[in-house]
């Protein structure tokens, strides 16, 4: 009988790996700018701020990675993110409630869009892609009533998530949550569980709907939290309708590509924070070097596609869908 | 107080218009080995999933130590003490060993809704200590594995709880010999403590020197029970069949001269870290035989020949000078494989018995303008699965459906179908019923006798013995001896040259 495996050492080995992987992609992106455009990119200054930006995807990536790593998809991220900014504005502007209003409104929000979405999905039994791609329409049309057609906007006093240090706190605050909800709690095992076999989780007595659901919520509740974030950052929302908040569903899902890929080494929030840094970096990057917008989306999607390419290293034979 | 554990009591259970348990009673004992045995398709497995919380019964009673039992999942079987290792792999990806032992169960390590992972991992080395699995780490996910070390975990997991019944389904044919016996001893260890198994196997010889009780299903019926010390083999084939199984079992020709023509030539063949310069020659009409302990890299050989390795080196050549080096030349040669990993590598799932028969011979079932007809590729699919005694509802059924054995008989059905002249068979009768292993038998014998010739690999030593002309033993990725057909040949000659 043969062992495949030595130690936990190997484990360990295995996270040293992604962590080096990761730094090395922000060094490579970085330099490559660098090199490019030594003037006005890439300063110590400059790299806090792409951070800072940065936080918000990743507060809503790693939300969204609960639903993504049970092999569900969410095309609604953008219309949540933009409801619940809207209606957290509104809260702490029109009702004034402040903060509270703020932050409660929009991650209640965000909760419950997800479990509406969750809620459909399990229902309705027809793949997470068509039901959240079916209710985003009706998020927009929804944010667009309450917004009443009018670009929303947070007064000045209102902004202190969307700089140092009251986004950072917020950020951490985010992470260490979804890191405790993945590693510490039964909803984390049973989310990979689910994703892994779907059947023998429900014949070790899970409740596989529940636990969509509650998928759903959570991501849904981080996508607040990015609400928040974004607002603050931005400082106004325009409610958009016919499917133009899909633009906004680009950079979280990266993000959570990243955590997928990075799975395998045991760091999957790490990986989708120091993801979106990288993302952030190519981004400022080309504002940096003024370059088209055709030509910033054609190159930024084939450095997604590098980059996973090259950080999930999938194992020959090993099925890919 | 009463020696019954378990009362089965009139379960009935039926799939569609399939009657898989019909009124099924009898009873086991406590502190005892209880063999579940039949054909393939009898309702072993529907009765023990039933049992374990997996299926639901439609009708009747289980009644455990006097007490009525419905479980509708294994957390509420495990609860009322039933446990299952089921036929294939039952752990779950993604997570860690700890969470797969403790999967469902999680709650004595939460305290206010915080999950104390350290807890759990040292419970669960301690668990594998105790079982003499400690080189496999709680802390390490399941997926560094390889499907031998899971299944021992999942022996762990179904019984460090001293449940009072452990079902191990055709668990044995996925272990090599070392697993057996590993198993084995758990399983006598459960009886010393006075708790019962439900033993599930094909392997006869196994039942009936690891089990006290046999109880015998035939097409979902109860047949009869007796004890092991009080029936011999071919008692138990007629129980399971319901008639004498007589006739050759295994081919009964010794000192045929196989024929000079060399229809494959493997040169050199190696799969890095699997096997090492592997070289030999296939000839028409000829059955090749290849054993070793599972881990040896016999497994490989019909992966490698099928251009289905990754990474390997070396030629394999067939007598037309073509090289296989991947699977469409492969099969466009009219070679055909069969791996021992049935349900992952070699079915469709989520599809039907006509699709998985017919997939590799569209082509030839396509009209000129490469159409196909709804009516041709169920006729074709419909002969086949026939021919092959498959039980099933219709050939629109799907795979997932079919018991074990079934399934085996549509992963043979396709490539009769397909008329292939190189049949590279991995495992083909793991987990087939007596019968259909002597169907296949004579199958293989008949396909010899046209022509045809085969590749078997295989663990089980007695059927490598009885149907091949050479058997090319394997270790340790090398090939490690050579073994001709002779009437003396015995297994030991064969167990000298695998360890």
């Amino acid at each position: 009988m043969s062992k495949t495996k030595e130690s936990t050492g190997k484990k360990l080995s295995g996270q040293v790996k992604g962590y080096i992987l990761l730094i090395l992609l922000v060094l490579i992106s970085w330099g490559i700018f660098k090199v490019i455009t030594p003037d006005n990119f890439g300063s110590p200054k400059n790299l806090l701020s792409y951070f800072e930006a940065s936080l918000l995807a990743a507060v809503g990536a790693v939300g969204f990675y609960f639903v993504m790593v049970m092999g569900m998809f969410d095309f609604s991220i953008g219309a949540n993110i933009m409801l619940s900014a809207i209606v957290g504005c509104v809260f702490a502007n029109r009702f004034g409630l402040g903060y509270f209003g703020l932050v409660a409104g929009a991650i209640v929000t965000g909760a419950l869009v997800g479990l509406i979405n969750g809620t459909f999905y399990v229902k309705l039994r027809i793949p997470s892609m068509i039901v959240t791609t079916g209710l985003a329409l009706i998020y927009e049309s929804v944010a667009n009533f309450i917004a009443g057609g009018v670009e929303q906007t947070l007064p000045s006093g209102l902004r202190a998530f969307g700089q140092m240090p009251g986004n950072l706190i917020l950020a951490v605050m985010a992470f260490a949550l979804a890191y405790l909800i993945l590693n510490y709690t039964k909803i984390g095992t049973y989310t990979y569980a689910i994703g892994s076999n779907e059947f023998v989780a429900k014949n070790m007595g899970i409740n596989v709907n529940l636990y969509k659901v509650l998928a759903f919520i959570i991501s849904g509740a981080f996508l607040g939290i990015m609400a928040v974030l974004t607002i603050s950052y931005g400082s106004s929302m325009v409610a958009v309708t016919g499917m133009a908040s899909m633009s906004r569903n680009f950079v979280p899902t990266m993000g959570c590509f990243f955590g997928l890929a990075f799975k395998k080494y045991g760091m999957p929030i790490p990986a989708i924070i120091i993801g979106e840094f990288v993302i952030n970096i190519i981004f400022f990057g080309f504002i940096a070097l003024g370059a088209p917008t055709a030509v910033q989306d054609v190159i930024t999607g084939l450095a997604l596609l590098i980059i996973v390419t090259m950080t999930t290293n999938v194992a020959k034979g090993e099925i890919v869908k | 107080m009463s020696d019954i554990r378990l009362e089965v009591k009139n379960v009935s259970k039926s799939f569609g218009i399939t009657k898989a348990l019909d009124e099924v009673s009898f009873n086991i004992n406590k502190g005892e080995i209880h063999a579940l045995i039949g054909e393939n398709g009898s309702g072993k497995s529907t009765l023990t999933n039933s049992l374990a919380g997996i299926y639901h019964k439609d009708h009747g009673q289980f009644i455990l130590d006097g007490k009525e039992i419905d479980p509708v999942n294994q957390v509420e079987a495990n609860n009322e003490g039933i446990s299952i290792i089921v036929q294939e792999l039952g752990t779950l990806d993604g997570l860690t060993v700890a969470e797969n032992i403790f999967l469902g169960h999680e709650n004595a390590f939460v305290k206010m809704g915080i999950k104390n992972t350290a807890a759990m991992n040292r419970k669960a080395n301690e668990l594998l200590k105790k079982y003499g699995f400690d080189r496999i780490k709680a802390s390490d996910m399941i997926d560094d594995y390889n499907f031998e070390d899971r299944k021992l975990v999942e022996i762990v997991k179904a019984t460090y709880f001293d449940p009072k019944i452990v079902v191990i389904d055709e668990t044995t044919t996925a272990l090599s010999r070392e697993g057996r016996d590993e198993l084995y001893k758990h399983m006598k260890r459960i009886r010393e403590e006075g708790n019962t198994v439900i033993f599930i196997s094909h392997d006869l010889p196994e039942v009936l020197t690891m089990s006290d009780t046999i109880t015998v299903l035939r097409d979902g019926i109860y047949i009869d029970t007796v004890k092991s010390s009080e029936i011999d083999e071919d008692g138990l084939k007629k129980l399971m069949v319901g008639r004498e199984v007589t006739g050759a079992y295994y081919r009964a020709d010794y000192g045929e001269e196989v024929s000079s023509e060399v229809v494959m030539r493997v040169e050199e063949v190696s799969v890095p870290g699997i096997i090492r310069n592997i070289s030999f020659e296939l000839h028409k009409g000829e059955i090749l035989g290849f054993g070793g302990l599972s881990e040896s890299g016999m497994h490989e050989i019909g992966k490698a020949c099928f251009g289905a390795s990754f990474d390997r080196t070396g030629r394999v050549v067939l007598s037309d000078g073509t090289q296989i080096n991947d699977i469409p030349t492969a099969i466009s040669h009219s070679i055909a494989y069969t791996s021992k990993d049935r349900d992952n590598e070699s079915l469709v799932m989520n599809q039907s018995i006509r699709d998985n028969i017919c997939l590799p011979s569209l082509d030839k079932l396509g009209n000129k303008a490469h159409m196909l007809s709804d009516r041709k590729l169920r006729s074709f699919a419909d002969e086949y699965a026939k021919k092959m005694s498959t039980k099933m509802q219709g050939v629109d059924q799907f795979v997932s459906n079919l018991s074990g054995g079934n399934k085996q008989k549509v992963v043979l059905a396709r490539w009769i179908g397909k008329d292939s002249d190189i049949l590279l068979l991995d495992s083909p009768t793991r987990g087939i019923d007596i019968k259909v292993k002597q169907d296949i038998y004579q199958l293989m014998d008949k396909m010899r006798k046209s022509g045809k010739s085969i590749i078997m690999i295989s663990e089980e030593l007695a059927e490598l013995i009885g149907m091949c002309d050479r058997i090319i033993v394997m270790k340790d990725g090398s090939i490690n001896g050579e073994l001709k057909r002779s009437e003396s040949l015995d297994e030991n000659s064969l167990i000298a040259k695998m360890v």
